[in-house]
Order: structure tokens, then C-alpha cells, then sequence
């Protein structure tokens, strides 16, 4: 199985430049005219448009009826989610932020994720669960972490964190089309909200219509021959900012995973298998983790393929600090991601 | 021709100062009535500037650059 | 006795209920139980020598419902197969009396490939689409998505409702909290049922709940609330005012009854801590229910003797059906993860 570029030529005509927070809206905004069954729950998703605006404008066009605030009451809303799924309708729920997930786990893992393994397959859960998640504007411990390699790791459900605009909204399409639980991870830092860091690479163009980035496809966000960097979201912005600064001198390869549920390993082995060489970026904790499984899954089909060993870049099982310098030394920023490339290729 | 203006977002105080977060078209581009030219944000509030009509637009301020708002940030002929 | 917490027109009495009604619950009442003690049997039978609760035909952990029948069958008898529940790790009463298929329940509860899941799920984790019941054995977690139906059936405009049951326990949970005044606060067409059966496994309600009933809890909530013996007349009358306002899109309503547990937790809980083990065969509600319908002319030894029968038949038959259906195909372990 080969990697997945967006194709670019046919879908553009008819396109506009949008940031990754609207293109993801608009895919919903989509969907929720085409099928009345889809609707959004959570907390200042209404009139507020959602913290990170993953809701903007859609109480405007769709009402209180399909566009619906509730209490701070994750374990009932996210719950209830799930129970209007399985008679029939396709609900978004949003968990304001992922660090909140402790408050409503039984629900997702036990719950939601689960009911259709427990039926044997005659029941069927098609909801997606939208989440913020990532740091990096000192919003400390518990409103920075990206805990998806948790949430991959407990069976049941799809994962999928888009990089940017063009895969925001085709993967918001695809989650909201499957009839499984899909867990769509935003991160902060590549919404394109006014009130961050500025980050050019998250307003892109995207088509205007309606389109899908399949599920479970990872896409190669730049080709290169010495060095494969295995990562996703903000990350994938911030390897393309040091391939771009070492081309010339080191010919970097980046695969964007765009899902972890499921993982694409065949991606992940043809890259590889080119280039010899494993740099693996990860915002979320490193042990235990998605970094691990990226390097098991070169070594458990033939380790032979590397060249030298493979470098994982993530948090150091550190609670991220609210100082900045202290954040920016806990996260996987540039530095430390041009560190490892030189590292693995040096080796 | 018209003026794309920054918008007044800040009632009690006209003079404010916002900042020009992100252009969604380029200098020269034809745009539609009502197509999302840009973003802008005076404090905490943030808002979505459409054009006013159809035609080319021409870009009079950089992003990230100061304005203040009821300043024309471009311009459509 | 019946205490209520609102003004509203009162409750049928016991004399109120016609008899075929009271006939009805009487057979429920009488398969449940017939079931319940087969799966006693059949659970024990091969756990020896000692308890090795991984062995046998039906392992793994077990909750029957012994005694708390009048629950089940108060409420459902208000239901349709349209309706939803949501039922706890204790479920049984509460699947029969809504109208699973008895041979597919028992099939899962045997771990068969004929089960309602397959054999994926076993005894706490029972799903029927086909009435729209399903549970839990997670304490609390499914009073949540009951909420849940019961908003898609008002999105879809029935007037269907769901019957979201809990134990008396469950009550101190946060999500008990979250799902009582998320209900009230957007009259979902909900019916919450608390079975307090005065024990949370070996924890007595006194060291428990910081009031003397979850019945009193409703009004912290908005929600009307009711609390009646496990009497299934006097249930079957606060069930039926409160699927009423459901239906009538009034919002939840609260029910806790206080019922009996007669037997342990689990199969297995030898139940030292309990003192009040001794009269509990004279609590027994369905003795009780067979002797004053005999009293009031309903039941002979005849009518009495065809009714136990025929549950026997269809227990034995259930079983049957179970035992001979296939064991699931190791090879399929990982199927059913995703559609």
C-alpha cells in the first residue's frame, strides 16, 4: 500500500484559502445541511463558536436545535452522544479540551468505543468526538497535553488529527460519514486563531466543495531520501520548517500520519525502507506511547531496515511547565527535531 | 470601486488599535460579493471581513500590521 | 407505603389494578425468577471443587436479581419493545420483563456464538436492538446514554421513552448527578428507577448516602419523585404516572424502590456482612404477591401450577438452546472492533 498525497490539480478549481479551524467548520457546516441527523453538542459551541472556533457560525445557520450548548457535564453529554447514536442520529460532541478526559473516560473507552464489540456488531455507535488539544502558549499541565497515543490505545475507537486546513476538512467529512466513533484531535496550534502564535502554514487552500481524506492514510507532506520524520500535527509544521532550512544539505522526508487509528505501518515501512534512517516527533508523552509503536513498527517487521537507531523527539514524561522557557524546553520544537535529523544521520 | 474597511469593533473606543491577523486572498485576486477577504482582531475579539462587492482586490496593509479600525485595509475595483 | 414528593393526582392503589394486569406482572415476576435460579444452577454446577470463578459452563463474575423482580415488572409492563433500557450489571429481571429473547440472553450469558453479542459481552453487557435494551457494568454509566435515546426520540417526534436503572449506590456517582438535571433541564422523556436494595455489594445505605432516600434527591433536580416498596402493584402505579408525563413530554421523573436483594452481590459473596439474611425468605416478594392474588380469587394450585410450569418450559428450553449452540471461534476474537 502506497502513501496518500492530498491530490491537488481537479479539487482546487473551485477553492479558497480558509484556516485549518474553518475549513473544519466548513466540513461540518457541510455535512449538517446534506444529513439532518448530524448534530453538535458541547459546551460554548453555540453562541461562543467553540474556545478554539471549531464551531464558529454554525449556531447562526443551524439553531439552538442542532447547534447545542450543555452543562459542564461531560459524563451526561458525551453519554447521552452516544445513546442518540445507536437510535440513529449522527452526533459531534466536543471535549472542550483532551486534558479533560479524565472526567468522562468511562464513557468514551468503556462506553462508546465498546458497545459495538459487546453487541457482537448489532449495535452501532457512529458519533465523532472532536477534542483541543497540544501547548505551547503556557497553558500549563492540564490545558496542553495531547494524550492521543491514550486515546489509541484503547481499542474501539478511530483516531485522527489533521496537520492542516485541506485535512481538517476532509477528515471532519470522513469521521462524520463513519459509522464508527471517530476521535478528531485539533491542536491549537494549527488552527489558525488570531489570538496565537502566528503560524503561516495554517491557512492553505482548499476546495469548496465537499471531499474526503480517507481514514487510516498517512500522506507524505515532503519527499527526501536520507531521513524519514515520522510525526503529525503542529509537528509536521515544525519538521518542514527545519527540512526547508537543511535542504540543500540534508535531504529530509516527512510522513504526516493524519490517523493513528487506524495506523498507516505500510507508510510508515515504505519510507523507511528508503531511507534507513527513523526521526519520530511526538508533542505527546514518550513513554509508552505513539513514538514506541512507530519504531515497533519498523522493528517488528525487520529491524534491519535501520541504518542506525531510531530517535524519538517528544515530551520527556514531563507535566508540561507554564514557564515559557521551561515549556519550550519540554516541547518538540525545531532545535530539537534539527538535533535528532543530525543525529540519525550522522550515526 | 470600494473601500474594504477594518471594522469597528470597539463601540466606546473609535480610535482602537487592531491588528490585521491573516489575509484569505492575495494582492490582485477577484473576489465575490461577501467572499472572506480577511480576519481581524482589536483585543480579544475577532472578526471576518467580507467584501463589500465583486471585482479585484488590491491589498493596502500587510498582516500583522497595526490599524486603526474604519481604515481602509483594501481596496475593490 | 408510598411517599411522594409533589402534589400530583395519587398513584392507583393496590385494589385498583385490574386482574389481568396484576396476572401479568404475577408471570413476569415467575419467569424472571425461574431463569434467575436456573443460572444459579447452572453457574455453580461446575465451579468445584471450591470456587474457581474462571471455570465452567457460565464464568466470570454473576449478579442475579433474585428478589427484586417487582421492579422490573412494575415498570416494563409500561413499556413497548420501542421504548428503551438501560439496565446495570445486575440485568436480568430487567431484560426479561422487557421482552428480550430469552434463548438469545441466555446464549450470551453461556458465552455462545447464537448470544445476543455473539459471546463478545456476557452477562453485563447484554444488547438487543430489537427492544432497545442494553446495559452496563459500569455503576452509573448508563443512566447517560438512556439521556441519550430518550433525545433522539423526541428529535424523531415519539413519544417513545427510556427507563434508566441504577442501584441505590450508583446514587453517589457523578454521573447519576449530571444525567438527573441534564434530563430536567431538557424534559428528556426519561424514567429514572433506583433499585435500593440497602446494599452497595457489603456497604449499607446508612454509610453511604447522606440522605435517607434518592426519592428526596429529585427535588434537588427539579425532577417529581417517588419511593414505594417492592410491592409490584404499588410500583406498576408510580411506573405508569411516570411513563405518562414522559410520554406526554413532561420531563423525568424519579423512582426508587426499596427492594430486596436475596442474594449476594455476586455469585460467590459468601455475604458475611449482612445481618438481615435470616427473615429475607419471608421478604420474598413473590410469595407474598402469589398469596394475596390467591386471597383475592386470581390464583389457584391449577392456575398457579400452568403458570410455573410453562416459565419452567421456557427457561429449559432457553438453556437448552444455549447449551447447544457453538462455543465463538477463537479465530474471530478480533472481529466487531470496528463496522
Amino acid at each position: 500500500m502506497t502513501t496518500t498525497d492530498a491530490p491537488v490539480a481537479p479539487e482546487l478549481r473551485g477553492s479558497h484559502r480558509l484556516t485549518t479551524a474553518k475549513a473544519m467548520v466548513e466540513a461540518i457546516e457541510l455535512e449538517m445541511r446534506r444529513d439532518p441527523s448530524v448534530f453538535y453538542i458541547g459546551e460554548d459551541v453555540g453562541a461562543y463558536g467553540g474556545i478554539f472556533s471549531s464551531t464558529t457560525g454554525l449556531l447562526d445557520t443551524f439553531g439552538p436545535q442542532r447547534v447545542i450548548d450543555t452543562p459542564i457535564s461531560e459524563t451526561a453529554f458525551i453519554g447521552l452522544a452516544i445513546g442518540a447514536a445507536v437510535e440513529g442520529l449522527r452526533p459531534i460532541a466536543e471535549l472542550m479540551f483532551a486534558d479533560f478526559m479524565g472526567v468522562c473516560l468511562d464513557q468514551i473507552y468503556n462506553h462508546m468505543a465498546k458497545i459495538h464489540f459487546e453487541s457482537g456488531g448489532n449495535v452501532k455507535v457512529p458519533m465523532v468526538l472532536t477534542t483541543a488539544v497540544g501547548g505551547g502558549y503556557s497553558d500549563a499541565a492540564q490545558h496542553s497535553q495531547c494524550l492521543w497515543g491514550t486515546f489509541a490505545h484503547l481499542p474501539g475507537m478511530k483516531v485522527v488529527i489533521p496537520s492542516n486546513p485541506y485535512d481538517a476538512k476532509g477528515l471532519m467529512t470522513a469521521a462524520i460519514r463513519d459509522d464508527n466513533p471517530v476521535v478528531y484531535m485539533f491542536h491549537k496550534g494549527v488552527m489558525g486563531l488570531p489570538w496565537m502564535a502566528k503560524n503561516p502554514r495554517t491557512l492553505a487552500e482548499v476546495p469548496e466543495g465537499d471531499y474526503e481524506v480517507p481514514i487510516g492514510k498517512a500522506a507524505v507532506a515532503r519527499e527526501g531520501g536520507d531521513v524519514t520524520v515520522v510525526t503529525l500535527s503542529l509537528s509536521v509544521h515544525h519538521a518542514l520548517d527545519v527540512a526547508e532550512k537543511l535542504d540543500g544539505s540534508v535531504s529530509v522526508e516527512i510522513l504526516d500520519l493524519r490517523s493513528l487509528v487506524p495506523l498507516d505501518r505500510e507508510a510508515i515501512l515504505a519510507s523507511v525502507a528508503k531511507t534507513g534512517r527513523l526521526v519520530v516527533v511526538d508533542e505527546d508523552y514518550q513513554s509508552f506511547g505513539l513514538s514506541g509503536e512507530v519504531a515497533a513498527t519498523v522493528t517488528d517487521v525487520d529491524p534491519g531496515l535501520l541504518r542506525a537507531p531510531v530517535v524519538r523527539v517528544a515530551n520527556p514524561d514531563t507535566p508540561i511547565p507554564y514557564a515559557h522557557a521551561l515549556e519550550y524546553a519540554i516541547l518538540p520544537r525545531q532545535d530539537r527535531i534539527e538535533t535528532a535529523i543530525h543525529r540519525v544521520t550522522r550515526a | 470601486m470600494s473601500d474594504v474597511l477594518f471594522p469597528a469593533l470597539s463601540e466606546k473606543q473609535p480610535d482602537s488599535e487592531g491588528v490585521l491577523s491573516a489575509w484569505f486572498v492575495t494582492d490582485g485576486e477577484t473576489v465575490r460579493e461577501d467572499q472572506l477577504t480577511a480576519e481581524v482582531q482589536v483585543d480579544k475579539v475577532s472578526a471576518e471581513v467580507p467584501a463589500p462587492q465583486a471585482g479585484v482586490i488590491t491589498l493596502l496593509v500587510k498582516e500583522d500590521e497595526t490599524v486603526v479600525q474604519g481604515t481602509p485595509i483594501a481596496r475593490i475595483t | 407505603m408510598t411517599t411522594s414528593t409533589d402534589d400530583r393526582a395519587p398513584a392507583p392503589g393496590r385494589g385498583e389494578l385490574d386482574s389481568d394486569t396484576r396476572l401479568r406482572l404475577y408471570r413476569t415476576m415467575v419467569l424472571s425468577r425461574t431463569f434467575e435460579e436456573a443460572v444459579l444452577r447452572e453457574y455453580h454446577a461446575d465451579k468445584g471443587p471450591g470456587f474457581d470463578i474462571g471455570k465452567g459452563l457460565v464464568p466470570g463474575e454473576m449478579h442475579l436479581s433474585a428478589g427484586q423482580e417487582p421492579v422490573a415488572a412494575g415498570v416494563c409492563a409500561h413499556l413497548t419493545v420501542d421504548d428503551a433500557v438501560t439496565a446495570t450489571h445486575r440485568p436480568h429481571h430487567f431484560a426479561i420483563a422487557h421482552g428480550v429473547d430469552l434463548s438469545k440472553m441466555a446464549a450470551e450469558i453461556f458465552g455462545r456464538e447464537t448470544g445476543l453479542g455473539r459471546g463478545r459481552g456476557g452477562h453485563m453487557h447484554l444488547f438487543d436492538p430489537a427492544t432497545h435494551f442494553s446495559c452496563s457494568g459500569i455503576i452509573a454509566e448508563g443512566y447517560p446514554p438512556a439521556l441519550g435515546q430518550a433525545f433522539a426520540f423526541q428529535r424523531q417526534g415519539s413519544d417513545r421513552i427510556a427507563v434508566a436503572v441504577t442501584g441505590e449506590g450508583a446514587a453517589n456517582q457523578g454521573g447519576f448527578h449530571e444525567s438527573l438535571n441534564l434530563a430536567a433541564l431538557w424534559k428528556l422523556p426519561v424514567v429514572f428507577v433506583v433499585e435500593d436494595n440497602d446494599w452497595a455489594i457489603s456497604v449499607p445505605r446508612s454509610a453511604s448516602t447522606a440522605v435517607p432516600s434518592n426519592a428526596a434527591r429529585g427535588a434537588a433536580y427539579g425532577i417529581p419523585a417517588d419511593r414505594v416498596e417492592n410491592d409490584a402493584d404499588a410500583i406498576y402505579g408510580v411506573a405508569g404516572r411516570a411513563v405518562a408525563r414522559a410520554r406526554a413530554g413532561e420531563g423525568p421523573t424519579l423512582l426508587e424502590v426499596h427492594t430486596l436483594r436475596l442474594w449476594g452481590h455476586f455469585e460467590g459473596d459468601a455475604q458475611g456482612y449482612r445481618g438481615d439474611l435470616d427473615d429475607a425468605p419471608q421478604r420474598d416478594p413473590i410469595p407474598a404477591y402469589e398469596a394475596r392474588l390467591r386471597a383475592d380469587g386470581l390464583l389457584d394450585d391449577v392456575s398457579c401450577g400452568e403458570i410455573k410450569g410453562q416459565a419452567q418450559a421456557r427457561v429449559e428450553e432457553a438453556i437448552a438452546f444455549a447449551k447447544a449452540s457453538p462455543v465463538p471461534d477463537p479465530a474471530g476474537a478480533r472481529s466487531y472492533v470496528f463496522a
